[in-house]
């Protein structure tokens, strides 16, 4: 399996080969934008304004209605389709650090840069919701109570997850967890 | 031909950190299923900040899934909230067959429910009796009906809750197996040396409720003190009825001969155990009481309700039975005091290597399974007209349920495919070889 590039119908993973991976270690995954969420969203938002504005010109009823209409339009489109993420990306700088991007649709990029001397170990855990159960890349940083996802954002597949926690082992940020390694190796291969 | 292996996911609202008679038996079924070859995945609701997944001994593996018990440990019955969750785990962990366990489990109704909806088979093992008159009864047997209507296989612990549960249910009883709990004899050893001297100890541990008969400990206590100036109780457990025996210890003044433990931690119950050289039992209905079999494992001789399948459990020269009546509960103890000159504790222990094992237990269990995985696939509108069996008002309920179920599992289908589920690798824990490790820790 190419582990620069790996695509699902929802997720685009790569690994940026423009630099030495001794010097900087990029990986990217990209998520391949639904235009029917953004469609729907969009849909939902006309009809709250549209419904407030027939309120407010037709019927005559209070301003508030439309501007409750309004509002609650504007801050549709804001979750749906503002904080809606296009791109994370892990930056590992080898000996250095490990950076965490996070690229949302409005262009805002929110970054967090971990030292290196702060990550005790890189983990695939298991996460169980509610509904659902998922994999999860995070660090077990020192000091720190909690884990820090990866991704923020995005539930990734294993096969994206695996070369990026791979990477990091190798990165001299934390040790390995070799009989994990080689098992998810031959999972890997059978995928 | 030896059973093909499988993968397991047993299915119930009691489990570890919780600890009873179900949970023991789902767990050391499942050590030993391990130990045979299977993979076993155990699913439970969280207890406390206990949520997400954690691994046990020999790598069994448990799903501490985020939703909160609503009452007795139960989780909260939605019918179908629980639906993405269990195709998830079904789905990622690859499992061929679902194991659920406990009436009362409202998890596990859930879980066999979605599961036979996806085409697996099931098998439901039953732990308690339940009657057939009260309002909370009626509701118990009517979603014990609805589950069992459809279940591949079921299995009880003894032949009266085998009875119990085909009356209350209306399962065919040729689909029900009778296997009956275990006993760790390994944990639950006899002293080395029996506690001597003229005192004769009666020990008492259990819950202290009114099902496990402590209204009856009330009036036997202290008649037993009266009537034997040199017997001494002991009494572990907690619970409701704990304050009516502090009570009736106050009012006879048998503060120095009644010790009141409070809650004994399981890994601490042999030590009692070991202190005493009866055990009494006074529960008012029992499907098979565990607690028993662990008494006479560490060689004391038990006086004991006769209820429900108590008096399958023990041979009768380990077990002196009663009514559930305080006359007749103190004339059993009169009986086991004169008997107790013949009890050889460490002759006992061995009887119970031999009668109850748990791996035993799990080779049993292997053959439900291999004859459940046996059974034809049938489809919806096959299965369907066994609900409507279940009654005129409630079959067709049921079969609504059911109809609801099969299209939202579709619509989960299609809205996350099973090929977006990622399939959970197997780890391999390498058995750790103790006698070498020593050796090689000797040599350094």
């Amino acid at each position: 399996m190419n582990e620069s590039f790996i695509a699902t119908a929802r997720f685009t993973y790569i690994k940026d080969r423009k630099w030495p991976s001794a010097a900087i270690d990029v990986h990217h995954v990209i998520v391949r934008q639904s235009n029917l969420k953004g469609l729907l969203v969009c849909l939902f938002a006309f009809g709250f304004s549209a419904n407030g504005l027939y309120l407010f010109l037709v019927l005559d009823k209070s301003p508030f209605a439309l501007l409750w209409s309004l509002l609650l339009s504007s801050s549709l489109l804001k979750l749906g389709i503002g904080k809606s993420v296009v791109k994370e990306s892990v930056l590992i700088m080898p000996n250095f650090g490990v950076q965490l991007e996070t690229h949302y649709r409005s262009g805002r990029i929110s970054r967090h840069f971990v030292p290196v001397s702060k990550i005790l170990k890189p983990l695939l855990l298991e996460h169980v919701s509610p509904v659902t159960c998922y994999w999860v890349l995070s660090l077990i940083l020192l000091k720190e109570e909690e884990l820090t996802p990866v991704f923020k954002e995005l539930h990734l597949p294993l096969k994206m997850l695996v070369p990026i926690w791979k990477a990091l082992c190798g990165s001299g940020s934390g040790d390995n967890v070799f009989s994990l390694h080689s098992t998810v190796e031959d999972h890997e291969q059978s995928v | 031909m030896a059973p093909e292996k499988q993968r397991i996911l047993m299915v119930s609202d009691f489990f570890y950190p919780n600890f009873g008679g179900v949970e023991n038996h789902i767990y050391y079924l499942s050590q030993c299923l391990l130990e045979l070859g299977h993979k076993v995945v155990v699913m439970t609701h969280a207890y406390g900040n206990r949520s997400g997944v954690r691994y046990m001994t020999g790598g069994l593996k448990v799903y501490y899934v985020p939703w909160r018990p609503f009452v007795m440990q139960n989780t909260l019955p939605t019918f179908y909230g629980t639906l993405p969750i269990i195709r998830t785990i079904l789905i990622r962990e690859q499992i061929s067959l679902v194991h659920g366990h406990q009436a009362f489990s409202t998890l596990c109704h859930e879980a066999l429910m979605h599961a036979r909806t996806m085409g697996y088979k099931v098998v439901f093992t039953d732990h308690s009796l339940y009657g057939f008159s009260d309002v909370g009864s009626i509701h118990m047997n009517k979603v014990l009906q609805f589950t069992l209507a459809d279940v591949t296989q079921a299995i009880c612990v003894s032949h009266t809750s085998k009875e119990n549960t085909v009356l209350r249910s209306g399962i065919p009883p040729e689909k029900v197996y009778m296997i009956p709990n275990a006993v760790d004899t390994a944990m639950f050893k006899p002293a080395e040396e029996r506690p001597g001297g003229n005192e004769i100890v009666i020990v008492v541990i259990s819950r202290l409720v009114y099902r496990k008969g402590a209204d009856l400990l009330v009036e036997v206590i202290p008649e037993v003190c009266r009537l034997y100036p040199n017997v001494r109780f002991i009494v572990g457990g907690d619970g409701p009825k704990r304050v009516r025996l502090e009570e009736m210890r106050e009012k006879h003044s048998l503060q120095d001969r009644v010790d009141m433990l409070g809650a004994v931690p399981h890994a601490s119950v042999r030590s009692v155990l070991i202190s005493g050289h009866i055990f009494l039992n006074s529960s008012l209905t029992e499907a098979f009481c565990i607690a028993i079999l662990e008494a006479a494992s560490c060689g004391l001789l038990t006086v004991s309700t006769r209820v429900g399948g108590v008096p399958e459990v023990l041979p009768e020269d380990m077990v002196v039975l009663a009514e559930p009546d305080p006359a007749d509960m103190v004339l059993a103890i009169k009986k086991a005091i004169s008997l107790l000159p013949e009890i050889d504790p460490q002759v006992m222990h061995e009887r119970m290597k031999k009668l109850y094992d748990w791996h035993d237990v799990a080779k049993r269990t292997e053959i439900v399974y291999d004859r459940a995985l046996k059974c034809p696939n049938q489809p919806l509108l096959g299965r369907l007209s066994r609900y409507l069996s279940c009654g005129s008002w409630a079959g067709k309920l049921f079969c609504l349920v059911m109809i609801i179920d099969f299209l939202l599992l579709h619509l989960l289908q299609l809205w996350q495919p099973e090929e977006d589920i990622d399939k959970v690798p197997d780890f391999v824990i390498p058995p750790v070889e103790i006698s070498s490790a020593f050796d090689q820790e000797q040599d350094d």
